[in-house]
């Protein structure tokens, strides 16, 4: 019979054995690909000595091809809790250096545990993936294990912020989970994810491409838009996550932190009066606009290589967390296209989730024309866009600084689609159409069709029919921006607003 | 006038085709390979515009691209309204190469990587429309 020294002492051998993972070897293996182990990932990623590991010991199940002998520590993931910025979160990290961080059935059931936690306790989850996949020996039960996954991950959708990275290889089923998720992250050069790798497409359609160029950070953040955020290495990853954790409340019902505004809430910025060109024709950078009126210039873009034509990006108003989504005159005119609007209508529903205020900064010609963007549904991916605001019930306050017509003014949160408080400058344009459009219609069979023009110009390219009409709260001084928006928001605090009970709505997908 | 034999189901037709559009195109500026070079006359015509100072080439290249150069194509339909970037030069990304208007917006459009200009494929003017190449850039 073993003291009870040695017990304890067994305990601690055990512990020490499983901390180590796959073992030294593959330990510096990990290191040499630019790469963390999944324990130091998580202890960068809690405040200091905050992470507490839980079901360390579970052990697989698997006796097909002589896996009753294997040792897998931990079954190959890290799972536990503890605190990111004072916060309580939940967490998990695959460990790429046992059995290639593949997932098991045992591996899954692991996941499922703290995805459960989070979701009773009301935490956000951020689960960190680097793993070969399904682990083959286990067959059908390891397939078993991501369908739980992903009903976790669709259960906790919307109540708790869920952030996925992507610290290695996500391949096959497995990416699913993290697109089930509110946000990806991708680490350039050591992270991919793709449902087929190179070598099937090879065999398959004859196309070579790399890894990286198919499903890399930068492939994702630019062209597809499955990954949100692209970060230049681990580290970089980590201290993002965390930046946008404080922005987030810990579950849907609860406020976003509030956090000591340094910046005055009556600030004014005199640059604003001239940041509009003379000239309609040409652009300027709206992130600029941003940046003048929110707390210290500081914003957080989401999906910001991706449908450029759109900015969608966090930021604080008087230390209250806010999502902003703006067109970018600078990119395809700041039109409205099949990517912008999925981009747009997916973060205004993640905010609505999570009762983050929605201001809407707007300088729109159009939508963007085209046999491409007709063929490819432009008509369904814009009503998503429409659809997220009429659905969002959180304050809802929006800028007009510039152009504002037609079909594409509706659907940037103008007052029929349930904003709260609509501001324009005086250089704002809230019209059916452009002058030359409208001139070519109306004024058809005109002699003097440009003299009529000039007239639309001066009478309906203003503000001031849509302030006329209710559409338009105020019109501002461009510099007051800011305490306005401030103004308005803290005006909205209390704001409650119900819609019909329903199961779900049917948002055209 | 040529005649030719057609046949059409083991029947043999004779027809005579003429060639319509032959006289003008002699004089057409747009083919100088089909137009005759009679005498050296031809030569000054070719080139007399490379001597003007005019900003934008009269020729502007099309056809494949380089091996391992990035293209910078045009991300909506809509005219070229200034070239701002000269082939051969260096070029960092973001660097306006040319302005494209489009939706009733001068759009400027960058340089999508750092390398030199290998080429500039439209001219003021030009009508482009989506995905069309207006740059090539080499690393």
């Amino acid at each position: 019979m073993a003291t009870v020294q040695e017990k304890i002492e067994l305990l601690h051998q055990k512990l020490d054995t499983i901390e180590m993972g796959g073992g030294q070897q593959k330990i510096d293996k990990q290191h040499e690909k630019g790469k963390m182990t999944a324990r130091e990932r998580l202890h960068m990623l809690f405040d200091e000595g905050s992470f507490t590991e839980i079901s360390q010991f579970i052990h697989h199940r698997c006796t097909n091809f002589g896996m009753e002998k294997k040792e897998i520590p931990g079954d190959g993931v890290v799972t536990g809790y503890g605190n990111v910025n004072g916060r309580l979160v939940f967490a998990y990290a695959e460990d790429f250096t046992v059995e290639g961080g593949s997932l098991g059935e045992m591996h899954a059931h692991k996941i499922c545990q703290v995805q459960e936690m989070a979701l009773k306790m009301g935490a956000p989850i951020v689960g960190i993936n680097d793993s070969g996949g399904a682990r083959i020996q286990e067959g059908v039960d390891a397939l078993s294990g991501f369908g739980r996954i992903f009903m976790n991950n669709t259960k906790a959708s919307g109540v708790i912020p869920q952030i996925s990275v992507i610290m290695g290889p996500c391949a096959g089923g497995a990416v699913y989970s993290p697109a089930l998720t509110d946000f990806i992250y991708m680490v350039k050069n050591t992270s991919n994810m793709f449902i087929t790798g190179p070598k099937v497409i090879k065999s398959v359609t004859m196309e070579e491409v790399t890894a990286e160029d198919l499903g890399g950070a930068v492939a994702h953040n630019t062209i597809s838009g499955v990954a949100h955020f692209a970060c230049e290495n681990e580290t970089d990853c980590i201290e993002q996550i965390k930046y946008l954790l404080d922005f987030l409340p810990s579950n849907n019902m609860e406020e976003a932190p509030v956090y000591d505004s340094s910046d005055d809430s009556g600030r004014m910025d005199e640059s604003l009066d001239s940041i509009i060109p003379d000239s309609d024709n040409v652009a300027y950078d709206m992130v600029d606009v941003i940046k003048s009126c929110v707390d210290n210039g500081e914003i957080y873009q989401v999906l910001e290589n991706y449908a450029m034509n759109m900015i969608t990006c966090f930021a604080r108003f008087d230390g209250q967390s806010v999502g902003i989504i703006a067109n970018q005159p600078k990119f395809l005119a700041g039109c409205l296209d099949i990517n912008a609007s999925d981009k747009a209508a997916r973060f205004i529903r993640f905010c609505d989730a999570f009762n983050i205020p929605v201001v809407t900064f707007v300088d729109v010609p159009g939508f963007l024309p085209g046999i491409n963007q007709e063929h490819g549904g432009i008509i369904r991916h814009g009503a998503k866009l429409l659809y997220a605001y009429c659905e969002a019930t959180v304050p809802k306050v929006t800028v007009v600084t510039r152009k504002a017509y037609g079909g594409a003014y509706i659907g940037m949160c103008c007052r029929q689609l349930g904003a709260d408080m609509v501001f324009a400058w005086p250089t704002a344009e809230i019209a059916v159409m452009g002058p030359d459009g409208a001139a070519d219609i109306i004024f058809k069979r005109d002699s003097d069709k440009e003299a009529k023009k000039q007239e639309y110009i001066k009478e309906f390219l203003t503000p001031y029919k849509a302030a006329e009409h209710g559409y338009v709260d105020c019109v501002i001084d461009p510099k007051e921006t800011r305490p306005r928006i401030i103004n308005a928001l803290a005006m909205l605090y209390s704001k409650r607003e119900d819609r019909p009970q329903k199961k779900h709505g049917n948002i055209p997908l | 006038m040529k005649k030719f034999n057609v046949t059409v189901n083991g029947k043999t037709y004779e027809v005579e085709v003429e060639e319509v559009g032959a006289p003008q195109k002699a004089a057409a500026p747009a083919a100088p390979a089909a137009a005759p070079a009679p005498s050296p006359a031809a030569q000054p015509v070719q080139k007399a515009p490379a001597a003007q100072p005019a900003p934008a080439a009269p020729v502007v290249p099309k056809g494949p691209v380089p091996e391992g150069a990035i293209t910078v194509k045009a991300p909506m339909p809509g005219k070229i309204s200034a070239v701002k970037a000269e082939s051969g030069a260096s070029v960092k990304r973001g660097d306006v190469l040319v302005v494209l208007e489009a939706m009733k917006m001068q759009n400027d459009i960058t340089a999508t990587a750092d390398g030199t200009l290998h080429e500039i494929r439209v001219q003021v003017g030009d009508n482009v429309k989506t995905g069309d190449i207006l740059a090539v850039i080499t690393q």
